[in-house]
């Protein structure tokens, strides 16, 4: 697996290439995603290809901002179909992100 | 109505239907279609015109934006639909006309069909009877239940004892059920709680690590009578995120993998018989959580199509509970609101405790549901802390109200202090509900006194009555069609929507020619029944014998064994005193016990063995038959019940919460013969003391002597020489050569003066009941005028009154019928009520 990342305006983007995230492929997501959150502090997730996301899933985005968060820096989420949307919110992890609907709005609360 | 409507309502509509669906639906030329599929093509063409009736529903409902009903029950217990459907729609005769075109009889087509299994007894039936009148009185109301793949056991009996057989009803391959695989829905369960802080630094409670179930609905459709309403009935299936964890797969383990699929899949896989022992099975747990959580995601879901304020929620959803199986919805929505759609907790609980309603069915404190702390918390812990937040808010409410009342606050509590812990369910639904209702006059009374009487006392206004009631499409028009047929005759049929009508009954009571009819039908009905007899257990009953019946769910307190005790009494004055009974009877049984109720099997082989002796004995069986119909069932009730002269409705007083098959058997002309409990009070005062025979102790008089240990059986077994007799027989090999000792625990647990039942108590009042009922029936004309004033005077058991009174009370929702023309169809049975119009449960109609 490979994530997609773009530096627009010198913050980072990483686009989630999958449309499931979830215990079958967490582990490959965890590993492709481990180099990007050494290299950065601050970050966007696009979510918006994503269509499941199960526990494990969660756990792994979870992990990503406790990292960053870690080292003083900062996790952005955007994009989220309503379907991942609602899973966020069934376990109350919409509050402790934050969410935006695109990756512009979500860049602009980074340069904040 | 459109022309293609117009066409598929004739004969020539329907065989073009028939022929499409034979061809296209299930690849055959008509010719060759087996049985099974020619039924199949048959209600595959009816739900087509289910369908098109839905969707004008829909339509209607769309505009007009009802507030809905939405009732949630672990069982429907349907029966059979495509005569229902036949009849509903005004079309049965329609089909019978177009398959006749086809050398094909209709009943045969009828009998192909499984019945859905889906409920153990009178509380899923209670549930389908409502669907019924709910869509009858164009209500927008619908039903949330599990599709269950195994339905209640397949009854066989093997030499007098009860053998249980897979139920397998083909949930996912029956026409009647649409699948919705697009409002699938997730269902977490197990986990655990993160504590975090959110963006603002408050405590935030994350529920991270569960397993995922997707809940997928199948659409049944629900036709009210006339046609003009149908709603649906949403039955989930569980089914795995995927067809394997890929993970686990992955990892080499493939048995692993198929087991978890296998687990997820478990959750919708077999119903669980009443009595069983469930307590502390998670799987159970997980099927009450697995259907709340379907049934609040959907409802909410379909909420949000056109409100985005849950603060409305109460003025457009009502969600009834039926029994407290579903009682975990309040858990489920306060979660829903807190944390899903970030509302207050105090705003939370407003909206949810508006918005809920809980029915209470039961009063026997070991059928009241708990769970252990230990399980709850592992299998919802998310729940579990709002569960404990309830608690808290509410503890300090009676802390407020009560000071310094620690054990009344510990009585009352969500939780029970015991090793483990438990949570009680019914404690949950009635703090969380803005409405608790019991389900006859009696029980509601006894909620108030005794199960839930201090939450009475701190919220009284919250407790009300709602009587059950039964569908008079189902039980009379479908069931009986000869006497719905005289009745229409007498007095057109009105009564089908309004069943208060047949109080103009009373008008032929004096008609000797109505009488006679009445009579005859009656045999007919009993012939019927006797050729059924015949053909399933090789018995030859005598039709013009006093058909004595006894049908419901085998069970300690609602007194099977007493029965047998009569019979015994009746048979050994017989053989032993040479007393001829007054009149011939056939005693005829039919029910299930639990698998592991041991009692309960022990009672059905009982039955077996004394009617085993009778039925062979030349000195009694010309007076006397048993007779145990196996695998009582819908459509068996539906050969039975129209055929009864006595309806045996023997509980011990204040156990029966109503009963629903003392109105099932009034309504089709049988007399009960009853104790003084739950709805048996209430038939005694709607037709007259005379035409009932209820005997026995009160419930005040039970709870008396329970309450200061005055029972002593030993002293009826002393006094009355024909209680010994019963009694001793039990210790005798009469009824079990092969056996000895076989009922002899029958004999001790009568006379143990701990015997919850009271069976000696209550037996000589019993015999002398029965006698009574054989003098009455010896007189046919006294029987008939007695048996027409049951029909006449039974008209407040309708569910429509009940589902009326809910509509009106706790609901607050009215039909959703403007707009549609209410003249009858063509070919139609007429459809008396009017829009804006309910039946009272007194005959009057309620604005």
């Amino acid at each position: 697996m490979e994530l997609a990342v773009e530096t627009i305006n010198n913050m980072t983007v990483a686009v989630v290439p999958m449309d499931e995230l979830d215990a079958s492929n967490v582990a490959e997501f965890k590993s492709a995603i481990a180099p990007i959150l050494q290299a950065h502090a601050e970050l966007v997730l696009d979510l918006s290809r994503l269509r499941f996301v199960d526990s494990s899933g969660l756990g792994a985005i979870l992990s990503c901002l406790r990292q960053l968060s870690a080292k003083g820096g900062d996790l952005k989420l955007c994009g989220m179909t309503k379907q991942v949307r609602a899973v966020f919110e069934l376990v109350r992890m919409h509050r402790i992100f934050d969410i935006y609907a695109t990756q512009q709005e979500a860049l602009r609360a980074l340069a904040r | 109505m459109n022309g293609e409507t117009a066409a598929a309502d004739s004969v020539a509509g329907i065989l073009e239907s028939l022929h499409r669906h034979a061809k296209y639906s299930l690849g055959r030329a008509w010719p060759e279609l087996s049985a099974r599929e020619l039924y199949t093509a048959v209600a595959l063409s009816v739900r087509d015109r289910l369908v098109e009736r839905m969707l004008e529903t829909d339509e209607r409902n769309r505009k007009a934006d009802p507030k809905r009903l939405y009732y949630l029950s672990i069982e429907f217990l349907i029966g059979r639909s495509l005569g229902n459907n036949l009849v509903n729609l005004g079309i049965r005769e329609l089909y019978r006309q177009a398959l006749r075109e086809l050398d094909v009889d209709l009943e045969r087509v009828e009998q192909e069909e499984e019945d859905a299994a889906l409920g153990n007894g009178g509380l899923g039936r209670l549930a389908a009877c409502f669907l019924d009148s709910l869509a009858t009185l164009g209500m927008p109301g619908c039903g949330y239940g599990i599709n269950y793949e195994y339905g209640l056991f397949r009854q066989e009996i093997h030499d007098g004892y009860q053998i249980e057989k897979p139920d397998s009803w083909l949930a996912q391959s029956t026409p009647w059920a649409i699948a919705r695989t697009e409002e699938s829905c997730i269902v977490p369960v197990h986990g655990h709680i993160e504590h975090a802080a959110d963006r603002k630094g408050d405590y935030n409670p994350m529920w991270l690590g569960w397993r995922v179930l997707i809940g997928v609905p199948y659409d049944t459709l629900i036709a009210g009578y006339g046609g003009r309403t149908v709603n649906f009935l949403r039955l989930y299936s569980a089914r795995s995120s995927r067809d394997f964890d890929m993970q686990i797969f992955n990892d080499g383990d493939y048995f692993k993998a198929v087991e978890q699929k296998i687990a997820s899949e478990n959750v919708s896989k077999v119903l669980y018989p009443a009595d069983a022992v469930i307590a502390g099975k998670e799987l159970r747990l997980v099927q009450e959580y697995f259907l709340v959580a379907c049934a609040i995601r959907d409802i909410t879901r379909r909420f949000e199509q056109n409100h985005d304020n849950f603060r409305d929620l109460p003025a457009k959803v009502a969600i009834q509970l039926n029994d407290t199986h579903p009682a975990l919805a309040v858990a489920e929505l306060m979660r829903f609101l807190v944390d899903e759609k970030n509302l207050g907790w105090e705003e939370a609980w407003e909206i949810s405790q508006a918005t809920l309603a809980y029915t209470n069915h039961t009063l026997a404190p070991e059928a009241l549901e708990k769970w252990p702390v230990p399980l709850l918390e592992t299998v919802l812990p998310r729940h579990f802390q709002v569960i404990l937040e309830i608690n808290r808010r509410f503890l300090d409410r009676i802390w407020a109200a009560y000071p310094g009342d620690a054990e009344r606050r510990s009585r009352m509590s969500l939780i029970e202090e015991s090793t483990p812990r438990q949570v009680r369910m019914a404690h949950l639904a009635i703090v969380g509900s803005h409405s608790v209702n019991g389900v006859s006059a009696i029980h509601t009374a006894l909620i108030r006194a005794s199960v839930a009487r201090e939450f009475c006392e701190l919220w009284p206004n919250k407790f009300n009555n709602k009587t059950n009631g039964v569908s008079p499409r189902q039980w009379l028009l479908k069931a009986n069609p000869g006497l719905a047929e005289l009745i229409r005759a007498a007095i057109g049929d009105g009564w089908i929507t309004d069943l208060c009508q047949l109080r103009e009954l009373e008008n032929r009571v004096a008609d000797d020619a109505w009488r006679a009819a009445f009579l005859e039908l009656k045999l007919a009905n009993k012939q019927a029944l006797a050729r059924v007899i015949q053909e399933s257990l090789r018995i030859r009953v005598d039709p013009a014998s006093l058909f004595d019946v006894q049908v419901k769910r085998l069970h300690a307190y609602k007194r099977q064994l007493l029965n047998v005790m009569h019979i015994i009494e009746e048979y050994l004055s017989l053989i032993e005193d040479g007393r001829q009974p007054t009149t011939p009877r056939t005693y005829i049984f039919a029910g299930k016990a639990a698998p592991g109720y041991w009692a309960a099997k022990q009672i059905i082989k009982l039955i077996h063995n004394v009617g085993r002796v009778i039925n062979n004995d030349s000195r009694a069986n010309q007076w006397m038959k048993v007779v145990f119909l196996p695998d009582y069932r819908v459509s068996l009730a539906e050969r039975i019940i129209p055929a009864a002269d006595i309806s045996e409705q023997i509980s011990v007083a204040g156990m029966e919460a109503s009963g629903t098959s003392n109105m099932k058997l009034a309504l089709n002309g049988a007399v009960t013969l009853g104790t003084q409990d739950g709805a048996n009070i209430e038939i005694r005062e709607e037709v007259g003391e005379d035409n009932v025979f209820l005997f026995g102790l009160s419930a005040a008089e039970v709870k008396r002597m329970r309450q200061d240990g005055s029972y002593r059986p030993r002293d009826y077994y002393d006094r009355d020489v024909r209680v010994k007799r019963v009694a001793d027989a039990f210790l005798s090999k009469a009824f079990c050569p092969d056996e000895p000792d076989l009922f002899g625990w029958i004999f001790r647990a009568i006379l143990d003066p701990n015997d919850e039942h009271f069976h000696l108590a209550d037996l000589p009042a019993y015999l002398e009941a029965h006698e009574r009922a054989a003098e009455a029936f010896r007189d046919r004309q006294r029987w008939a005028r007695m048996a027409i004033l049951n029909v006449a005077r039974i008209g407040k058991f309708s569910s429509d009154r009940t589902v009326a009174e809910y509509a009106r009370d706790i609901w607050n929702i009215t039909p959703s019928t403007s707009g549609i023309d209410m003249q009858p169809r063509e070919e139609r049975q007429p459809m008396q009520f009017k829009a804006e119009q309910v039946p009272g449960s007194d005959g009057r109609v309620l604005p």
